[in-house]
């Protein structure tokens, strides 16, 4: 990988999932998830939900994508957050660096203007952090590709796929 | 977009099936869904019209387990379709890993499927992606109906890169998963 893909290191995955936690305790939300516009999940931080959050990372970043499609079909550039409200369970959804998503799962606990108001305040702090993060895959390429995988990453893979995919 | 998350130790890669309308694409994952342990499979879920035609996705994701410390998963979608959901294909391909294209061997799909590979260079092109870079395969479906074109037709006109090729009953689960485990390695070698 870290050739034009991306990595997260742990440095960076911490200092995310500090701000994920410090948004869950100042909005009072449920859970938080930070999730690839791709639809794969990063971090999710709070009250494990329970459902299956792979699917519903995947789905998040589909609902973000098509809407995105109907901003420019409006004449917008796109639509920064979107909120689904329900009679108890609501979402927050907001881009950030138009790479990932940050999704807030709040109950009525609290209300949307506090959910909307900190999961700003998060996202600026999310902001800085990758675009740290991306610089230094976009100039740390080559230093990076030494620490990755490997052939005997590869060879093990291979046979696991063969083990697990069959009739 | 394959993302590697050094902290929790995972892997995530995206395969896409992409090919014309009623080819298969959804037969392919219902197959490997039935198949695969149940530890391995996560929910599938399938955006559809009440016909059961996809209307905007459908998502298997795979779990192989720990792999020399990591979590590697590979999350399969399929696109829709038919010729006018193309805004939706668009968005399916965006940080694709891998792509299978399923080809419909019957004659009277001959210039669907033409129609279907020549819009998803298209796409990747939009996403400045190009078909030469990204793990492919082909697949040709339906190979057990009456009337349908040679492989080697099907080789000229589809596959003129020579990517590896499977002859599939997708129904049935012939070639699903020789097609599927050729897919995740070339994926897998992208990473190594």
């Amino acid at each position: 990988m870290v050739k034009g893909n991306w990595a997260l290191f742990e440095e960076d995955f911490w200092s995310i999932n500090t701000i994920l936690q410090n948004l869950i305790h100042t909005s009072s939300a449920k859970s938080v998830m930070l999730i690839d516009k791709t639809g794969q999940l990063i971090s999710s931080i709070g009250e494990p939900p329970g459902f299956d959050v792979t699917s519903f990372a995947s789905l998040s970043a589909a609902d973000f994508a098509a809407n995105q499609q109907l901003a420019l079909m409006v004449g917008e550039a796109d639509f920064a957050t979107l909120v689904h409200q329900g009679a108890n369970e609501s979402l927050y959804l907001s881009m950030i660096a138009n790479r990932v998503i940050l999704v807030v799962l709040f109950d009525r606990k609290t209300s949307l203007g506090l959910v909307r108001l900190k999961a700003r305040r998060s996202g600026e702090e999310l902001l800085s952090v990758l675009n740290r993060l991306f610089d230094k895959l976009q100039y740390k390429n080559e230093e990076l590709s030494g620490t990755t995988l490997g052939a005997e990453f590869a060879a093990e893979a291979e046979s696991e796929i063969d083990s697990l995919f069959q009739d | 977009m394959s993302l590697i998350n050094y902290s929790s130790r995972e892997i995530n890669c995206k395969i896409v099936y992409y090919g014309p309308g009623l080819c298969g694409k959804t037969t392919n994952l219902q197959h490997i869904y039935s198949r695969v342990p149940q530890e391995t499979r996560g929910k599938m879920i399938s955006l559809a019209t009440e016909m059961d035609r996809t209307l905007f996705f459908d998502f298997l994701p795979l779990e192989l387990g720990q792999i020399r410390g990591f979590r590697t998963r590979f999350h399969l979608y399929t696109v829709p379709g038919q010729v006018y959901y193309n805004a939706s294909r668009k968005l399916i391909l965006k940080g694709v890993d891998g792509i299978v294209f399923v080809a419909d061997s019957q004659i009277d799909r001959f210039e669907a499927n033409i129609e279907s590979y020549m819009n998803m260079l298209d796409n990747l092109t939009e996403h400045d992606l190009n078909l030469e870079k990204i793990p492919f395969v082909m697949q040709y479906n339906k190979r057990d109906l009456p009337r349908v074109v040679p492989v080697d037709d099907l080789e000229r006109e589809l596959n003129p890169r020579k990517a590896p090729y499977f002859e599939a009953v997708a129904l049935k689960g012939s070639g699903v998963f020789d097609t599927l485990k050729v897919a995740c390695k070339l994926v897998l070698k992208t990473l190594g």
